[in-house]
């Protein structure tokens, strides 16, 4: 594996009496995709947040290894959209733009609103856009500052059959242009097929790390949910 | 200082779009002039005159009340807070663009609900506008700072539409008691009390300040 983009070491999550997260070590290379799975629960989102920055670790370390501000050098997409439903396509990611400093937000949108194939509906407002379209200019808006490592936490959710085929293809695509992407996920198929790395996360511990041939889909499915019943027991 | 625009930009964008801060908090700052005019039928005019700072103020905190839940909570669609939140540089820009575009609106809903106040208990005020304009103005950056802050604090709380409310009017009894002395002496074309004045400066600083460093802790989960 080549140099680490993030690393996260001995990384802590308490709510109270409950530990959300109990010690999580991981690395992500720059170009890599990594895949955070496992049962409801199991500390997944929680991890992601920490790592957008939108939520403070109990204790452990974070490095990322950019030169900009941290948050500016990451992308976030849920399955929440974070779009303004009165703005248009563009105006939404104008707004974005500016929120991060761009030189020229308005050349930024028009540029990503033809990638994602939404340059026809750039002047419509955002809440009238179907789930698949409103996931697409997600992706744009978690893209618009060009960050360095982007977070996908949970992208498959409400997206019907064709619109997250559509997705997995989108993903595959900024995989093959060197974004560094960690996903959560419940869909072990689909990160089976995107992912360079795999960890299982069960009660906010790292039980399983899968990598290369290890994520063959033909037999991946059935050893995780072996390894959930078996934690879970 | 780009942030806290870009924010008061697309909070007044999407208000003049969709218009429904607005019209809810004039609506109900009107029904409460209509609700003073006919709790106190007996009043005379000179009676109106000392009455209108108390019920003009009345009228705009609970009024603000709505616009600030209203705020926050649109914030939580989609959950953009969280894309705020995310956004590179001191979260308390985001705090300033959001107080801005909170104080732009309030205050026009407290300048119609001046001229229908005025109309309906038949007290000139546009002698007084200039001094009334500035003693509101300062009430209203106190509000629209520290209604942010709170607001903030109570948005992801299911108790919120209760929360904000029960946060707010307490912070905000010393700015009224300002407010209503400041604005008493400009209805009445006094000059206006230096203490009252240096009060709600004071209390605008406390809350702006507050609110700017606050908002870094805020917009984090838990």
């Amino acid at each position: 594996m080549s140099s680490p983009l993030f690393r996260a070491r001995a990384l802590h999550k308490r709510f109270g009496a409950v530990a959300a997260l109990a010690g999580i070590d991981l690395e992500v290379a720059r170009g890599e995709t990594l895949s955070i799975v496992g049962p409801n629960g199991a500390g997944k989102s929680t991890l992601l947040r920490i790592v957008a920055g939108l939520a403070r670790p109990s204790s452990g370390g974070l490095e990322l290894g950019v030169e900009r501000e941290w948050r500016a050098a990451i992308g976030y997409l849920g399955h929440q959209t974070w779009l303004y439903p009165e703005l248009t396509a563009r105006e939404n990611l104008i707004f974005t733009g500016r929120l991060y400093g761009m030189p020229d937000p308005a050349a930024r949108a028009d540029a990503l609103l033809e990638e994602e194939r939404l340059t026809a509906a750039a002047h419509r407002r955002a809440g009238g856009f179907s789930r698949g379209m409103a996931q697409r200019l997600s992706i744009a808006r978690a893209r618009v500052h060009d960050p360095d490592l982007l977070l996908l936490d949970e992208p498959y959710t409400g997206l019907d059959r064709r619109a997250a085929d559509r997705l997995t293809e989108r993903l595959s695509d900024l995989k093959a242009a060197g974004h560094t992407l960690m996903l959560v996920t419940h869909d072990i198929v689909a990160a089976g097929l995107l992912s360079d790395a795999m960890i299982l996360l069960v009660a906010g511990r790292v039980r399983a790390r899968w990598r290369g041939r290890e994520l063959d889909a033909g037999t991946l499915e059935a050893r995780y949910l072996e390894l959930v019943e078996e934690n879970a027991a | 200082m780009s942030v806290a625009w870009t924010i008061l930009r697309k909070d007044l964008l999407g208000e003049w779009r969709s218009r429904d801060r607005v019209l809810s908090m004039l609506i109900f700052s009107l029904l409460m002039a209509v609700a003073f005019f006919f709790a106190l039928p007996d009043a005379r005019a000179e009676d109106w005159v000392e009455l209108l700072p108390g019920l003009l103020w009345t009228a705009y905190v609970f009024s603000a009340l709505l616009g600030l839940n209203r705020s926050l909570a649109l914030e939580l669609e989609n959950d953009a807070l969280s894309g705020l939140a995310l956004a590179p540089g001191h979260r308390g820009f985001v705090f300033l663009g959001k107080t801005l575009a909170n104080f732009v609106l309030i205050s026009f809903v407290e300048a119609v609900t001046a001229a229908v106040f005025a109309l309906l208990f038949g007290v000139d005020l546009l002698g007084a506008a200039p001094a009334l304009a500035l003693v509101v103005a300062l009430g209203t950056i106190g509000i629209a700072s520290i209604g942010t802050l709170l607001g903030a604090m109570a948005v992801r709380s299911r108790f919120r539409e209760v929360l904000l409310p029960i946060l707010l009017l307490p912070a905000l009894f010393p700015l009224l008691a300002g407010a209503v002395d400041a604005t008493r002496a400009a209805v009445l074309a006094l000059p206006l009390p230096f203490e009252a004045i240096q009060l709600l400066i004071v209390i605008d600083g406390i809350y702006l300040v507050v609110g700017f460093l606050g908002f870094d802790y805020i917009l984090l989960d838990e």
